[in-house]
């Protein structure tokens, strides 16, 4: 002991002290919560996930699930003409492989032992699930990607080609997987902002995913694939802005609501919401009626993109905040809050 | 809102110091150390040591000296072992 | 030397003096696999004195952490953590006029103590989120890590509705109380039950622990002490939410919030299906709809 300095002793952060020690209830931040708490110290225990890390991966992860999602519909709907769109396709899925699997072992703890992830497959845990999810669109986007690349280098050989064709459709619904797993992950725990509505997240996280997707393949785009992907990816962000009301009416009948009251709703609200939805919606909107001018087209896909972006990471922050307040923790478990009839999916 | 994906050490590098002794208790991943004062020490095993916690026990049944090294936690009583070696008795 | 057979798969064990089932003498039950096992802890009897933090700390090679004063009463702990799996609270209740009140009537009720730890949920919601299989329902129904399995994903920590379980920075796994699995094994009883000098924290048989609660909150009543109730017993605060019932339950006498306690936890679990159909079927709409749109006549 006698080696250590005063200064690595004691912890970094000291905690907040009572005004005074018979004042156990520090009273809570917020007016709608005017129970006791515990000298103002957290009741749950934040999420350790680096939100920029896994905000990326779980953004990065919906936009690879959509673009398979979205290429495979265009391959069926336009055929020959989708074809370059269908080829980027195939590139953007091939991102959750390398970039987001990378992603996700860099922010385990141990993570020389992230082949632990594949021991069962847990139907409670969607972080069972989602790395089964992972693995099998990887797979199929993998050897879809590959076939098809070797099919353009050696023509002769058909089975390239319907390889290729065939690993689609079980990439597309692998995809579908990947834009909305997420949601239901981070729902399916005690911190209060995610649990309080996880139905609405989870088509908020899965629209703005296909958003995303559409906006992605449609880049740079011209003609008539570039103008029905727009559609899309207004259609997306329409139902996206719908979801996004849901959750807030929702965030604001069960008490969680002033977790986003701090930086980080802010950052949800103007970043994720604002220039990230309503902004895309309306330069659609007039490019489209304008017979799809591209430069508004592309700001529109550029905003989508980054505030799909920040809605997974300011969604991660503010949840983080929730578990750290005790007054948005206790008002959330709540008797009212319970759920008015159990679940019919579990029997135990 | 430090842009964290770089892992840095912001208080600076932590210098890697060395100790030998027996292995008296073993929990998990954390062992006490008994020095050649007689001074007992705790060690956490760092997520980056190439020692499992499994492969603690043996040590602790044979009563097994070791070197560690190791660095020292703040806001702990104990320091988090990086490598454990089997050392031997130096001659009286 | 009579050892009991799964004693002796810890090579630890190998004491000459050991008595066989000392829990019988220290806590009048038998420890026998396939039995449900927990804690009973009554705050009525709790004085503070954390003599089960230390002798967690002691039995389980704990680091002493949290080093310094929080002036918050007598509690220096703060909260459970990766190197804190037992925790005792400390509230001193403000009277009429700001000050705690002198004259107090008797069961704790001027200045509260309860020595908090892992609920051991019978529908365990970081058992339920774990990915790799590491936590899991031992032979005592008792939830457990296998450190050596865990990868320190970190997704239980958010899971556990009573924020227990936490990941170590130091070693990257996640930690919480074992309820002395190894002891469980030996048959000895867990190490905080053992030291508990008051018996506020009963060890046995759930059931049995159980019906002994019910008697003493009955007790409880009768002495005039109203505000006594259980927290964890099936049917009572803690235990909502399809949590089933905790095998670690509180006798209390006070608000749950006061105890930092959530009074009304849910099981996370059952919002993995709601989540995941709607979220599924909305991509099946959306999906649906772009087909008509990439296929419609421009």
């Amino acid at each position: 002991m006698s080696e250590r300095l005063a200064s690595e002793l004691g912890p970094q952060e000291q905690p907040r002290v009572p005004p005074s020690a018979s004042q156990a209830s520090a009273p809570g931040r917020s007016a709608h919560w005017d129970g006791p708490t515990y000298y103002g110290r957290p009741q749950l225990k934040a999420a350790p996930f680096n939100n920029w890390v896994v905000g990326a991966y779980i953004f990065i992860g919906g936009l690879s699930g959509a673009a398979a999602l979205l290429s495979a519909i265009a391959d069926r709907a336009r055929g020959h003409e989708a074809a370059p769109v269908v080829r980027r396709g195939r590139f953007l899925s091939m991102l959750a492989p390398t970039l987001g699997t990378s992603l996700l072992i860099y922010d385990l703890h141990t993570p020389q032992r992230f082949y632990n992830m594949l021991r069962l497959v847990k139907g409670t845990s969607p972080m069972s699930l989602g790395s089964w999810i992972l693995v099998s669109f990887s797979a199929f986007s993998a050897l879809g990607t590959l076939a098809a690349e070797a099919a353009r280098w050696m023509p002769r050989f058909p089975w390239l080609r319907r390889t290729a064709r065939a690993t689609q459709l079980p990439a597309a619904v692998a995809g579908a997987g990947m834009t909305t797993y997420t949601a239901a992950l981070l729902s399916a725990t005690s911190t209060p902002l995610w649990a309080a509505a996880p139905q609405s997240m989870a088509v908020r996280f899965g629209s703005s995913s296909l958003a995303a997707g559409a906006a992605a393949l449609a880049l740079g785009n011209t003609g008539r694939m570039g103008r029905t992907l727009d559609k899309v990816a207004l259609l997306a962000l329409a139902a996206e802005l719908a979801a996004t009301c849901v959750s807030h009416n929702t965030y604001r009948r069960t008490g969680v609501a002033p977790a986003l009251n701090g930086e980080w709703g802010k950052v949800e609200k103007l970043g994720a919401t604002g220039l990230g939805t309503l902004l895309p919606m309306g330069l659609y909107a007039v490019s489209l009626a304008r017979g799809r001018s591209p430069m508004l087209s592309t700001l529109a896909g550029l905003a989508t993109l980054a505030g799909s972006a920040t809605l997974r990471v300011s969604i991660m922050a503010a949840g983080d905040e929730s578990a750290n307040r005790p007054d948005v923790s206790f008002r959330f478990t709540q008797p009212r809050n319970l759920p008015k009839r159990r679940s019919r999916w579990f029997r135990r | 809102m430090a842009f964290p994906l770089l892992r840095v050490q912001l208080s600076g590098p932590v210098a890697m110091r060395t100790m030998e002794g027996v292995v008296t208790i073993v929990q998990e991943g954390r062992f006490q150390l008994t020095d050649d004062d007689g001074v007992s020490h705790l060690f956490l095993l760092s997520h980056r040591a190439a020692v499992e916690p499994d492969q603690l026990p043996p040590l602790q049944h044979h009563q097994a000296r070791v070197r560690v090294h190791y660095t020292p936690a703040r806001n702990l009583i104990g320091f988090v072992a990086h490598s454990v070696e089997r050392s031997e008795m130096p001659a009286a | 030397m009579d050892m009991p057979a799964r004693a002796a798969e810890e090579p630890q064990s190998r004491l000459d003096r050991m008595i066989p089932n000392e829990s019988e003498l220290t806590a009048g039950v038998r420890i026998e696999p396939g039995k449900s096992y927990g804690f009973f802890t009554d705050t009525t009897l709790c004085i503070g004195c954390k003599a089960c933090e230390v002798a967690c700390k002691e039995w389980n090679n704990l680091p002493a952490d949290n080093i310094g004063l929080t002036g918050q009463s007598y509690d220096n702990t703060g909260a459970l953590s990766a190197n804190s799996w037992r925790h005792v609270n400390f509230i001193e209740k403000a009277g009429a006029c700001g000050v705690r009140d002198n004259t107090q009537a008797p069961f704790q009720s001027g200045w509260l103590m309860m020595s908090d730890v892992c609920k051991h949920c019978h529908n365990a919601p970081c058992l339920e989120a774990c990915p790799t299989g590491a936590l899991f329902r031992t032979e005592f129904d008792t939830v457990v890590v296998q450190q050596d399995i865990c990868n320190g994903c970190g997704y239980c920590v958010p899971a556990c509705p009573f924020g227990v379980v936490d990941l170590s920075e130091l070693d990257g796994k996640a930690h919480k109380c074992t309820l002395c699995y190894d002891r469980l094994k030996g048959g000895l009883e867990p190490a905080c039950a053992k030291a508990c000098p008051t018996d506020s924290i009963q060890f046995g048989e759930l059931e049995d622990l159980q019906e002994r609660a019910e008697k003493r909150v009955a007790q409880l009543h009768e002495l005039g002490a109203a505000n006594a109730y259980l927290y964890g017993a099936p049917g009572s605060p803690g235990a909502t939410g399809d949590l089933g019932h905790l095998n670690a339950f509180f006798l209390l006498t006070d608000r749950p919030e006061t105890y930092n306690l959530p009074p009304a936890p849910t099981r996370a679990a059952n919002r993995v299906a709601p989540s995941l159909g709607t979220g599924l079927a909305a991509m099946a709409g959306l999906a649906l709809a772009a087909f008509a749109i990439l296929s419609g006549r421009d």
